[in-house]
C-alpha cells in the first residue's frame, strides 16, 4: 500500500515536474540569449491560459485554433515588450552600472502590468477551468493512475526540449542567439542582428510560456495569480543550471518528485516551501546546478 | 567623515520631526495613519536603497527582515515583556544577525542569482511566519500590544506619530552620516565598479556583507515602527506585493539618493489614496498602475524622478559655475562605458 502511494507520488511528480520544466525552458531561453531573468515568466503563462480561455468560451473557437491564437498573441506581447521597454533600456548608455538590474526590474513591472490587466477584464472574476487538451478516462499503468492530459504534458515538454536543444546547437539562428548572449559586441561585429535576436528570444520564450499555460490551466484553478508557478520554474531551472535545456527538464522532474515525496513523507504543509528551500540550497552549495556551465566572473 | 552635513538635509530632518509632533494636533486621524505608514515605508525604502542604489546589490530578502522586525518586536513584548526601547533594537539586531548569516554565502552570487537566492529566503521566511503558529500565531496573525516607549503609550495613530517621526529622523541622520563615511564611499565605489574598487584596496566582499547587514537592520527598525501604529500583523503583509511596492518607491524616486527615495515613498505611497478618490473605482487598476509606473520609470528615468529634477536644476543658468565640471564628468562617464 505504501509503495503504491510512493509510486503514484513519483508518477504525478514527474507530470507536474514537466509543467515546471516547460515554464523553466521559457525562462532559460531568455537567460541564455539576453542574460535577463524574466520575473514576468509566470504572468506570460497566465496570459496564455486566459487568452486560450477567452478564445474557447467567448469566441467558441476550436481547440487547435485556440492554441495557435494564444501562442501568437503571447509571442507578440513578449516580443513587443522587449522591443519597446528592454531595448530602450539597453540602448541607453547611462551611468556606470548599465547592468541587469533595470532590465530585471522592468520584467517585475511587466508581471504586475499583465496581472493588473487580466484582473480588470470582467471575465476573470469567477474562477474557471480550461478544458484539457485530451479528455477521456484516466489510464492505468499497473496500479498507477494518470490522466490523458498528463501524458500530453510529458510528451509536449520532451518535444519542446528536444526541438530547442537542436535549435540552439545546430541552426544558424540558434547559434546566433547564443553568440548574442556570450558577447553582444562581438556578435554585432560579425553581422548578427543583435536587437532582432533579443526580440526573437523573448517572443520564442513567451510562446513556450503560453503553451505551458494552456497545458497547465486544466490542472489548476485559473486565477490572475497563477503566475506564482514561476517560482517553481526558477527552482527547476536552478537545479538544472539555468543555462542547460535538458537540465531544466531534469530539474523540473526532480523538483516535482521531491515535492510530492515531501508531501507524502514529511508533511503537506512543507510542500509550499520546498522549491524555495531547494533554490537556496542549490545556489549556496552548487550555484552552477546539475548541468550548467561553471559560473564565470562577469566580463568587464 | 567627509565634511559636515549640508544645511538643507538638517532642515529636512528637523521639518519631519516637527511634523511628527505638530500634525497630531491639527489633522484628522486618517491622515495621521497615512503619515505613519509613509514614515515607516521611508525607513524600509532607504534600507533597500542602501543595497540597491548604494552598494549595487540586487537583493530581495528585505521583506523577510521587515517581518523579523515586526514579529521580533511584538514577540519580545508579548512573551518576554521587554519594553519597546529594548525590544525594537533587539529585533533589529536579530534582523541584522540573520542578514549577516544570509549575506556570507549569498554575496558570492552574481546579480541575478543573488536576487533569486534572497527572494527564496524571503518566501521561506514568510512560510515560517505562517507555519510555526505556536510562536507567531500562524495565518490568523498576531495581535500587537500598544507599545510603551519610556512611559509613553502608543498604539493609536496620533500617539504613535511623534515616536515614528523621531525614529525616522534618527535613521535619516544615521544614513546621511553613513553616506559621508568611509563605508558609504566604499559602497558607491563597489556599485560603480567592483574591479576598480578591489584594485583601490577596498575589501569588496566585506563591504558587501556590511551593506547587506545594514540594510537588514533598517528593515528591522521599520518592522519595529510598524508595531507602534498597527495592532495586528499577519504573514500576508510580508509577501512579494509588499516588496514590489518598496522596490517601486526606490526605483521611481531615485536609487542612490535619500531625497529621491523620500519623494518616491510619498508619491507611490499615496497612489492608492489618489486612485481611491478618483471616480469609477480606479482602485482595481492599482496593480496595473504599479506595473506600468515601474516599467516606464526604468525606461525613461534611469536615476528616478530625483535624477530628472537634478538635471533640470543643473540646466538652469544660475548653476553655470558648476556646469563645466559636471558636463566634463558626464562625458568622461559616457566614454568609460562606451566600447
Amino acid at each position: 500500500m505504501s509503495s503504491l502511494l510512493l509510486m503514484q507520488a513519483v508518477a504525478s511528480g514527474i507530470v507536474t515536474g514537466c509543467v515546471y520544466a516547460l515554464v523553466a525552458l521559457s525562462l532559460v531561453i531568455i537567460y541564455k540569449s539576453t542574460d535577463v531573468v524574466n520575473f514576468a515568466g509566470g504572468e506570460l503563462v497566465m496570459l496564455g491560459a486566459y487568452v486560450g480561455l477567452l478564445a474557447l468560451t467567448f469566441f467558441t473557437l476550436p481547440y487547435v485554433t485556440m492554441i495557435g491564437l494564444s501562442v501568437v498573441i503571447v509571442f507578440a506581447v513578449g516580443a513587443l515588450f522587449e522591443r519597446v521597454a528592454l531595448n530602450t533600456i539597453t540602448g541607453r548608455r547611462y551611468a556606470a552600472h548599465a547592468d541587469l538590474v533595470p532590465l530585471v526590474v522592468a520584467t517585475v513591472g511587466l508581471g504586475y502590468l499583465l496581472k493588473g490587466i487580466v484582473r480588470v477584464v470582467p471575465y476573470t472574476e469567477e474562477v474557471r477551468r480550461l478544458p484539457p487538451l485530451i479528455a477521456g478516462p484516466p489510464l492505468f499503468f499497473g496500479d498507477v493512475i494518470l490522466q490523458r492530459q498528463d501524458l500530453a504534458i510529458v510528451a509536449v515538454t520532451i518535444v519542446v526540449m528536444l526541438a530547442l536543444t537542436l535549435f540552439f546547437t545546430f541552426t544558424r539562428a540558434g547559434k546566433a542567439l547564443r553568440a548574442t548572449s556570450q558577447n553582444p559586441r562581438a556578435a554585432a561585429l560579425i553581422g548578427i542582428p543583435v536587437r532582432r535576436m533579443r526580440m526573437a528570444a523573448w517572443g520564442l520564450s513567451s510562446a513556450i510560456a503560453a503553451l505551458a499555460g494552456i497545458l497547465l490551466a486544466p490542472k489548476l484553478l485559473m486565477t490572475p495569480d497563477m503566475g506564482t508557478v514561476v517560482m517553481l520554474a526558477f527552482a527547476a531551472a536552478i537545479i538544472g543550471g539555468f543555462t542547460s535545456l535538458p537540465g531544466c527538464v531534469i530539474g523540473g522532474i526532480v523538483l516535482g518528485v521531491v515535492q510530492n515525496l515531501v508531501g507524502v513523507l514529511l508533511s503537506p504543509q512543507a510542500i509550499a516551501v520546498t522549491p524555495f528551500f531547494v533554490i537556496m540550497v542549490v545556489l549556496l552549495l552548487r550555484p552552477q546546478g546539475l548541468l550548467g556551465e561553471a559560473l564565470a566572473p562577469k566580463k568587464v | 567623515m567627509y565634511g559636515p552635513l549640508a544645511r538643507r538635509s538638517l532642515i529636512l530632518v528637523a521639518a519631519i520631526l516637527a511634523a511628527g509632533f505638530v500634525l497630531p494636533l491639527c489633522v484628522p486621524v486618517y491622515f495621521l495613519y497615512l503619515a505613519n505608514v509613509l514614515m515607516m515605508y521611508a525607513v524600509l525604502a532607504i534600507g533597500l536603497d542602501l543595497l540597491l542604489g548604494w552598494s549595487g546589490q540586487f537583493a530581495f530578502a528585505h521583506i523577510a527582515f521587515f517581518g523579523i522586525g515586526i514579529y521580533g518586536t511584538a514577540l519580545f513584548d508579548l512573551r518576554l515583556g521587554l519594553p519597546f526601547v529594548i525590544g525594537m533594537p533587539l529585533a533589529a539586531a536579530l534582523a541584522g544577525l540573520i542578514g549577516w548569516i544570509i549575506a556570507i554565502p549569498s554575496t558570492r552570487l552574481r546579480t541575478v542569482y543573488l536576487a533569486l537566492a534572497t527572494y527564496a529566503f524571503a518566501e521561506c521566511a514568510q512560510w515560517a511566519f505562517r507555519t510555526f503558529d505556536r510562536i507567531t500565531g500562524g495565518p490568523d496573525g498576531l495581535r500587537i500590544r500598544p507599545a510603551n516607549v519610556l512611559g509613553y503609550a502608543t498604539g493609536t495613530d496620533p500617539a504613535a506619530l511623534p515616536v515614528v517621526a523621531a525614529i525616522l529622523c534618527l535613521m535619516l541622520l544615521a544614513t546621511l552620516y553613513l553616506m559621508r563615511s568611509r563605508l558609504g564611499r566604499h559602497f558607491a565605489a563597489i556599485r560603480d565598479s567592483e574591479h576598480v574598487a578591489a584594485a583601490c584596496g577596498i575589501a569588496v566582499k566585506r563591504t558587501k556583507i556590511a551593506g547587506f547587514v545594514l540594510s537588514a537592520i533598517y528593515a528591522g527598525v521599520a518592522g519595529g515602527m510598524y508595531t507602534l501604529y498597527e495592532s495586528f500583523v499577519n504573514p500576508d503583509v510580508l509577501g512579494v506585493a509588499q516588496l514590489v511596492l518598496v522596490l517601486t518607491m526606490v526605483v521611481v524616486g531615485g536609487p542612490g539618493s535619500i531625497l529621491g527615495v523620500l519623494l518616491g515613498v510619498v508619491l507611490i505611497g499615496l497612489l492608492p489614496e489618489v486612485l481611491r478618490a478618483a471616480p469609477r473605482g480606479l482602485l482595481v487598476w492599482q496593480e496595473f498602475f504599479y506595473g506600468a509606473i515601474l516599467v516606464l520609470a526604468v525606461m525613461f528615468m534611469p536615476r528616478g524622478l530625483w535624477g530628472v529634477i537634478e538635471e533640470r536644476l543643473r540646466a538652469r543658468p544660475t548653476a553655470s559655475r558648476r556646469a563645466p565640471s559636471s558636463t566634463s564628468s558626464a562625458s568622461l562617464r559616457s566614454e568609460a562605458t562606451q566600447p
